[in-house]
C-alpha cells in the first residue's frame, strides 16, 4: 500500500483548512443536501465531503458510512488532493497503490473510488466530494462534468460560509 | 439549428436545476434557462425564444391527480416565442396509458420518469443539440 503522500506546502494548506472554521462541527443541511444528491444522482453506496486534516480525514457530510473520520494513510482522498482533477480509480483491487489497503480488503470495501479536489481560491486544496462503491465502476464524460459542478456547488458553500 | 442553444429546464428541484444548467454549459450543451414553476415557465416562453424545453409536469397530491399540459397546449398552439415545434421532453411520476396519448398528441419527443437525474436531462438536452452531441 502506498500511503496518502504528503504535499509540500502541508503546513499552509492546513493552515487554510483550518481557517475554515469548519473541521469537528456539526453537519450542515446546505452540505448534506449536496453530497446526498451526488450518491443517488450516482446510484453510489457511499458519497462524502472529507477534509484531510494532518493525521485524518474528517466528513463533515457523509451518505453511507458510520464513522465521521479515519486515518490519513490510508484514504484515498489524501491522494486525491494531490491530483488536479478528478481523481478515479476503477478497481483498487487491481491497483499497486490500494490493492493491500484495509480499506479495500476490508469495511467498508473501496473498489470504486472516484474524488473530486475541493480546491480553494486561496489553491490550496483541502479535501474532496468523493464517491465510492463496492464493485468495479467507470465514470463517462457527462458523469465526470456533473461530479465536478457539484464539487463546485460545495466548494461555492464553503467559501460563502467563510466569507 | 443554430450553434448555440437557448434552452429551458421547468423543475420545482432547485439542486437538480442547477446542476443540470451548470453541466450543460460547462459541456457546451448551450444555454438552460430555470423555471421553478410553471408561472416562472409560463412568463419566460412568453418573452423569450427556445430551442428545446424539458417540462416537469406536476400532478399534485390528490387523489385522481391530473398533469397540468396547459404549458405544453401553450407552445403547441404558437401562444409563445418559441416555434411550436420545438422539442419537449417531459417528466412525470408515473406514465399512464392515457397520458402518454395526451402526451403523444403534442408531439412530446421524451418521456422522464422518476427517478429524476441530472445525467438523464442533459442526454435530453443533448439530443435537440446535434452539434453538441458530436463533440462529447
Amino acid at each position: 500500500m502506498l500511503a496518502a503522500p504528503i504535499p509540500a506546502d502541508d503546513k499552509e494548506r492546513l493552515a487554510a483548512l483550518r481557517a475554515l472554521l469548519i473541521l469537528d462541527t456539526p453537519p450542515e443541511e446546505r452540505f448534506d443536501k449536496i453530497v446526498q444528491f451526488a450518491a443517488t444522482e450516482f446510484d453510489m453506496p457511499i458519497a462524502l465531503l472529507s477534509l484531510i486534516d494532518e493525521n485524518r480525514q474528517w466528513f463533515k457530510a457523509i451518505v453511507g458510512l458510520d464513522v465521521c473520520e479515519t486515518g490519513r494513510d490510508i484514504s484515498f482522498c489524501g491522494h486525491a488532493i494531490l491530483q488536479p482533477d478528478i481523481f478515479v480509480i476503477p478497481d483498487a483491487r487491481a491497483d499497486e497503490r490500494f490493492a493491500d489497503n484495509p480499506i479495500v480488503t476490508g469495511e467498508p470495501y473501496v473498489i470504486f473510488y472516484a474524488g473530486a479536489p475541493l480546491q480553494l481560491a486561496s489553491g490550496f486544496t483541502v479535501g474532496t466530494l468523493c464517491l465510492i462503491d463496492r464493485k468495479p465502476r467507470q465514470l463517462d464524460a457527462t458523469e465526470l462534468a456533473i461530479l465536478t459542478t457539484l464539487r463546485d456547488l460545495l466548494l461555492e458553500e464553503m467559501e460563502a460560509a467563510h466569507a | 439549428m443554430p450553434e448555440h442553444l437557448n434552452m429551458l429546464l421547468v423543475e420545482e428541484q432547485a439542486l437538480l436545476r442547477k446542476t443540470v444548467s451548470l453541466t450543460a454549459r460547462s459541456l457546451g450543451l448551450g444555454t438552460i434557462h430555470e423555471a421553478a414553476t410553471m408561472q416562472a415557465a409560463e412568463r419566460m416562453l412568453r418573452e423569450q425564444t427556445f430551442h428545446g424545453a424539458v417540462i416537469s409536469l406536476d400532478c399534485g397530491t390528490g387523489q385522481g391527480c391530473a398533469y397540468n399540459l396547459a404549458l405544453l397546449d401553450k407552445v403547441r398552439n404558437g401562444t409563445s416565442a418559441s416555434l411550436p415545434t420545438i422539442p419537449i421532453a417531459v417528466m412525470v411520476d408515473n406514465a399512464t396509458t392515457d397520458l402518454l396519448k395526451e402526451l403523444r398528441d403534442r408531439r412530446i419527443s421524451r418521456v422522464i420518469l422518476k427517478p429524476f437525474r441530472a445525467k438523464v436531462l442533459l442526454d435530453a438536452f443533448a439530443t435537440f443539440n446535434p452539434n453538441a452531441t458530436r463533440q462529447y
